[in-house]
């Protein structure tokens, strides 16, 4: 089953008005359940726009999101994807604990399970001893993870991540990088993730897809062939190499066209 | 951690009550040795033993003025809070109100209790109550509509990827990050309660309060006296305002970033 389609969708900012932006123009993508998918290109290319189609946080000017067959409205109702952000956004007033009970709290769950799933979150990000803690006492890769933690605690079947380990140092990063596999592997999650980092998006995916701007549009799918397991082994692979290659020809081939776009406007 | 952070509250206080001291010394030395008469400035010997044989009359006159800021602040403070909700409910309404409420604390709107009190028996006290609420209503009003509608755009984002409703964000993210706006604008409000109750006794009214006591003794010479009412003026005013600042800190205890 796809977990999510995405068919002809366009979308148009401040559609008839002087600032008018083509955000997507005809874009359509497919992930299989249990992929997981990169979106990568400069920025201002539509990522996080085509995200947030898919969290249905944006209405598309055209075409169809469906989301493990639903339309994108119906699943968010119901709940079926986490969301993570650049900031971690956690909430200050709350314990992290109280943090990842929240998504349960709107879900109307009672005060035991909501406790128990905690427990279990903490256990799969490896900070069981931080529940009581204040997001503000943890550093920048542990509330992120805590971050994970909140958009997977009701267990939905699709994680959505804009550029989650953007602000983190390199060394975290690759870290954070395998923690993520690791949990994906355990849960079976599907993601979509967005990156600027061509190593980043090849590393994680089994696909990257690369996007280019004005007007935002889906222009090369890089698979990977690097099979399920990756380990820090993963990254001195020449299939890994050759992946990189690609992904960079793809945004290599746009940008030269980009910049002669550029030199005609002038 | 407790005698560290003694020490530390011993470094703050001690170079301010010894610079308090000096100053004072200072005063009363200059006032006897340049012989300064009483009207131009008084030793704050003599003040000091018009506040201790006054007492009963200062401690009279600065539980009228308190009750007055107390019931304008506490009044003042339940109107300002509600009308925010009200506010950050309806957009439009704030960028109309907002720009109405700053321009008003800019100018001394305390003048309009020469108006209110027309409008009431020359005894009453609601005037002066009426005129600190107002005070205080725009900058609780102003800071805690602040707090409702500034919030993290990625918490709003989140809020409602979890399919949220209005009043679970409302419930959720709004009031709790508005709540640390609400105890900066009482620590600005408290103060700012006192002063309006003294001021509003200058137009009139009874003559029972610090502020009428005040000018009453000025305009009979009696400048030891008016200081004394001022000290207790001071006093109260720093009692409200350090009642403020606990409550703030209190407040962060609950787990708030400092
Ligand atoms: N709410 C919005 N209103 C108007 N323009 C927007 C809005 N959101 C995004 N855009 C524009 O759409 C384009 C794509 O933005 P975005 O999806 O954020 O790009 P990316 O995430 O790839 O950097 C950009 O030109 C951006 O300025
Ligand atoms: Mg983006």
């Amino acid at each position: 089953m796809t977990a999510v389609s995405v068919r002809n969708v366009s979308k148009v900012f401040n559609q008839g008005k002087p600032n008018q932006v083509d955000a997507l123009s005809n874009v359509a993508l497919d992930v299989k359940q249990g992929e997981f998918v990169s979106l990568i290109g400069p920025s201002g290319c539509g990522k996080s726009t085509l995200l947030r189609l898919v969290a249905n946080l944006l209405e598309p000017t055209s075409g169809e999101v469906t989301v493990n067959g639903k339309t994108a409205a119906q699943a968010r109702l119901d709940q079926d994807y986490g969301m993570a952000f650049q900031q971690a956004g956690l909430f200050d007033w709350r314990t992290v604990r109280k943090n990842i009970e929240l998504p349960l709290e709107l879900k109307g769950w009672d005060k035991q399970q909501r406790s128990a799933r905690a427990d279990e979150m903490l256990q799969l990000v490896q900070l069981p001893e931080f529940g009581d803690h204040y997001p503000w006492q943890l550093s920048g890769g542990m509330q992120q993870r805590i971050a994970i933690a909140r958009a997977l605690a009701a267990h939905p079947p699709l994680l959505l991540m804009d550029e989650p380990f953007g602000a983190l140092d390199e060394m975290t990063r690759e870290y954070m990088q395998g923690e993520l596999l690791r949990i994906c592997a355990a849960t079976g999650t599907t993601v979509v993730f967005v990156t600027h980092s061509i190593p980043e998006a090849v590393y994680l995916s089994n696909r990257v897809v690369v996007m280019s701007p004005r007007p935002g549009r889906i222009t090369k799918v890089v698979d990977v062939s690097l099979g399920g397991e990756r380990n820090e082994d993963t990254r001195n692979r020449t299939a890994f190499f050759e992946a990189i290659t690609a992904v960079r020809e793809g945004l290599r081939g746009m940008h030269a066209a980009h910049v002669g776009l550029g030199n005609d406007d002038r | 951690m407790t005698i560290h952070r003694l020490t530390m509250l011993l470094g703050k206080v001690v170079p301010a009550i010894l610079f308090g001291a000096l100053f004072l010394g200072v005063w009363e030395w200059a006032v006897k040795f340049f012989e300064l008469k009483p009207y131009f400035l008084t030793a704050p010997s003599s003040i000091w033993q018009q506040f201790t044989t006054n007492f009963a009359l200062i401690r009279g006159a600065a539980t009228v003025s308190g009750t007055n800021a107390l019931v304008g602040l506490v009044a003042g403070t339940v109107l300002g809070v509600a009308m925010s909700f009200v506010l950050s409910r309806f957009g439009f309404l704030n960028q109309l109100i907002t720009p109405l409420a700053v321009a008003l604390n800019a100018i001394p709107i305390f003048v309009l209790v020469a108006v209110l009190n027309n409008m009431y028996s020359i005894t009453s006290e609601i005037p002066r109550r009426i005129m600190v609420t107002l005070v205080v209503y725009f900058i609780v009003l102003v800071n805690v509509a602040r707090g409702l509608t500034q919030v993290s755009p990625t918490h709003v984002e989140l809020m409602r990827s979890y399919a949220a409703s209005d009043v679970a964000i409302l419930r959720k993210v709004r009031i709790p990050n508005a709540v640390p706006f609400l105890f900066t604008s009482l620590k600005i409000a408290a103060p700012a309660a006192v002063i309006t109750a003294f001021v509003s006794e200058y137009f009139g009214g009874s003559q029972n309060g610090l502020g009428s006591r005040i000018s009453s003794n000025i305009a009979n010479s009696k400048n030891a006296a008016a200081w004394a009412y001022v000290l207790a003026a001071c006093l109260l005013g720093l009692l409200f305002y350090t009642v403020s600042v606990a409550m703030e800190s209190l407040n962060r205890k609950g787990g708030v970033k400092q």
